[in-house]
């Protein structure tokens, strides 16, 4: 049994301008020691999902189920939900700066978290965890440093605090939403390689939220892409990188310019996601695909493209020969009017 | 885009900087006096750009590179060095001089909702460089701004639309069509694509490529994403704490980087395939980049390299050419890396005081 089931998550938005369907029947699994990496452009409602999951979408209209060890959390009240928050699913955020309080020393608030879950902690015994979970992120001389403030920590610094916190009680999954995203490669690559130290070491499963395809290419083991609130393609990792069936998929692989590869004009995805308040009929990504066709004003479902590990929301035939055809056939065409 | 290192540096120079040194005070405590700390944020930076190519300006946050961007634009009064324009020493120029250099030298910004001003028409946000510099009126104005949102690939009839009805590709396109306004020579992009979506990131490279091509511009272009600098510069130049590391064409500097900061900066950009990243070296750097009050003595990069020696720590390195480069890829290290070298596997051989790493070793780096 997988770890964490979410299925057929719905989550609306009432908004002046009508309603904003933000997640549009999701599901996904997460197996235990496991990374998933969710990836879409801004608004595909990536984020959204798992904040929904922890509780953390106020005012928002949800349906479906999140099954973690059997249990479902859309169903806890807050209390329930509080208890498992912290202790069992511990949250990364993109920010570290405004993730941790600006008025409290970096050690006392991984003290606080770590009492709050478990008053019979002592204060000094939590402190010398605090400590001990510094350094294990990484942070250099953590007995001194657990008394900074965190505008005392550089960007990096602070995303590794973040990340002990996230851990501190031992939690079976972490939701890491866009955690590189404010860092530079360098650092980066530090957070990264913590994380996966982490998980080597205690089995941890990860939820990793991004943007950047990259990151999905070194970290995860499968891989939900996200558009208009619907998972297009759900695979494992190479599948995806090297076989992948959704037009979508395709799109942002080629719209991205490689280190070390041939310089040509890139391919972008023509056109902009389309506003969720008023969404086309039909497949969302319809109105920006090249190889839209009159099927495609029915919405697809998720289509097994070889066994239910592998699934895509695309009406284009999934025998991996003809896909293939019709791709060639794009790029020869693209190529041929490029040159023209 | 299309125009290789070697073939660029056969072009004339447009712009010329030479020792460029800009330092910013830092606030003194004391209320009488002044403080002598100063960030260093470019220090000592000489860069030539020739006609029609693309400078690729690279580095981490905080290296200084779009201050530099700045000084060159005289948006910042440089501290000390020389900024020729166009055979023109612009470095101490007046304001009234400054704005008629300020037609041939334009600016693209990366934040495409901080740059246009919410409460004007688009197509008066475009035409404003038109007015500042008194060039055509009324109906020719109007005529002249639906050209240039045509050429960017905005519908010229959304010329009395807010910038808040557009969408930050759109928006990126708008401050594309401002700068292009009065035809500049240079165009300085500071992070152009880093706010948009990789699918529209696309788009607005595509979209600046055309234009260099059409109106033969040159452009420096900021970015932290080194994939898309390797795809739309000529040539590069990598900074770290104010001072340039590397510069070359960009194929040498990317397939033969000789300064260890280069060589970590390349090896830590996640590659967007499973197969190749796997089987790459990575280079996973300790600590973080020191403070630019302080900047370490000797190579700058000493107490973060791998291949540290104790003459990294006294002597400043040259930017010359390393190794068997061409003359036109120099590298500033006293130990360049050599083609296949796997500098992981490299242990400074300094003392542990002058390795102080603020951020940190990871594992057992």
């Amino acid at each position: 049994m997988a770890l964490l089931e979410v299925e057929d998550l719905h989550v609306s938005f009432r908004t002046p301008d009508g309603v904003l369907d933000a997640v549009r029947g999701l599901s996904f699994a997460v197996d235990e020691g496991k990374t998933l990496g969710i990836v879409g452009e801004s608004g595909s409602g990536k984020s959204v999902s798992t904040q929904t999951i922890m509780g953390l979408t106020r005012g928002a209209r949800v349906s479906g189920e999140a099954r973690f060890e059997g249990n479902d959390l859309l169903k806890m009240n807050a209390h329930q939900l509080q208890h498992i928050r912290g202790s069992q699913i511990g949250m990364i955020f993109q920010d570290p700066l405004s993730s941790l309080h600006p008025y409290y020393r970096v050690g006392w608030q991984i003290v606080e978290m770590i009492r709050a879950h478990d008053k019979s902690i002592t204060k000094d015994k939590a402190r010398a965890r605090a400590a001990e979970l510094l350094r294990l992120v990484g942070i250099p001389r953590p007995d001194k440093r657990i008394d900074d403030f965190p505008h005392q920590f550089s960007g990096g610094m602070r995303q590794r605090a973040m990340i002990a916190m996230a851990v501190a009680l031992n939690p079976k999954l972490v939701i890491a939403d866009e955690p590189t995203t404010a860092l530079d490669v360098t650092v980066q690559a530090q957070v990264l390689q913590v994380l996966k130290r982490l998980q080597e070491e205690f089995g941890t499963a990860i939820i990793m939220i991004t943007h950047d395809l990259g990151v999905i290419a070194d970290v995860a083991d499968d891989v939900v892409v996200m558009y208009a609130g619907k998972a297009m393609e759900k695979a494992d990792r190479q599948t995806l990188f090297y076989r992948n069936h959704n037009p979508y998929t395709e799109g942002l692989l080629l719209s991205l310019p490689a280190v070390g590869q041939e310089r040509e004009r890139l391919h972008p995805i023509p056109g902009q996601p389309p506003s969720l308040i008023t969404l086309p009929k039909g497949c969302p990504f319809r109105p920006r695909c090249p190889y839209a066709f009159d099927k495609c004003t029915d919405e697809p479902p998720l289509i097994e493209v070889s066994g239910e590990e592998h699934v895509s929301a695309c009406w284009l035939p999934t025998e991996p020969k003809k896909r293939q055809k019709l791709r060639d056939d794009r790029l020869t065409t693209e190529a041929a009017s490029a040159t023209n | 885009m299309s125009v290789n290192g070697d073939a660029a540096s056969s072009g004339d120079v447009l712009l010329r900087v030479d020792n460029l040194v800009k330092h910013f005070p830092v606030q003194s405590t004391s209320l009488f006096r002044r403080s002598k700390d100063a960030v260093h944020a470019v220090d000592g930076v000489s860069l030539e750009i020739r006609r029609g190519e693309t400078l690729g300006l690279v580095g981490e946050t905080g290296c200084g590179k779009s201050t530099l961007a700045r000084c060159i634009m005289r948006l910042y009064d440089v501290t000390s060095g020389r900024i020729e324009f166009d055979g023109r020493d612009i470095t101490r120029l007046g304001s009234g001089p400054m704005r008629e250099v300020r037609r041939d030298m334009q600016m693209i910004f990366q934040d495409p909702y901080g740059s246009l001003n919410p409460r004007r028409r688009v197509g008066s946000i475009i035409g404003d460089p038109f007015s500042i510099h008194g060039l055509g009126d009324g109906q020719d104005r109007k005529r002249r701004v639906q050209e240039l949102m045509e050429l960017v690939g905005l519908n010229p009839e959304h010329y009395n639309r807010f910038p808040a009805e557009f969408s930050g590709g759109q928006r990126q396109r708008i401050g594309v069509a401002r700068a292009l306004a009065l035809r500049p020579k240079l165009i300085v992009c500071d992070e152009p694509v880093s706010a948009l979506d990789v699918s529209i990131q696309a788009q607005i490279i595509n979209l600046l490529g055309d234009l260099q091509d059409e109106f033969n511009l040159t452009y420096i272009f900021i970015a932290h994403d080194l994939s898309v600098v390797e795809h739309v510069s000529d040539r590069v130049a990598v900074m770290y704490l104010g001072k340039v590391g590397e510069l070359g064409g960009v194929d040498g500097v990317y397939n033969h980087p000789r300064h260890p900061y280069t060589n970590a900066l390349l090896s830590a950009v996640p590659v967007p395939d499973p197969d190749r990243s796997r089987e790459r070296e990575r280079i996973i750097l300790v600590g973080d980049v020191p403070s630019p009050v302080a900047p370490p003595s000797g190579c700058r990069f000493h107490p973060r390299c791998p291949k540290a020696k104790q003459r990294c720590v006294t002597d400043v390195p040259e930017l010359i050419p390393r190794l068997d480069d061409p003359p036109t890829h120099v590298a500033a290290c006293h130990f360049p890396v050599a083609d296949g070298e796997n500098i992981a596997d490299s242990r400074p051989e300094i003392s542990a005081e002058e390795r102080v790493v603020e951020g940190g070793l990871v594992g057992n780096v």
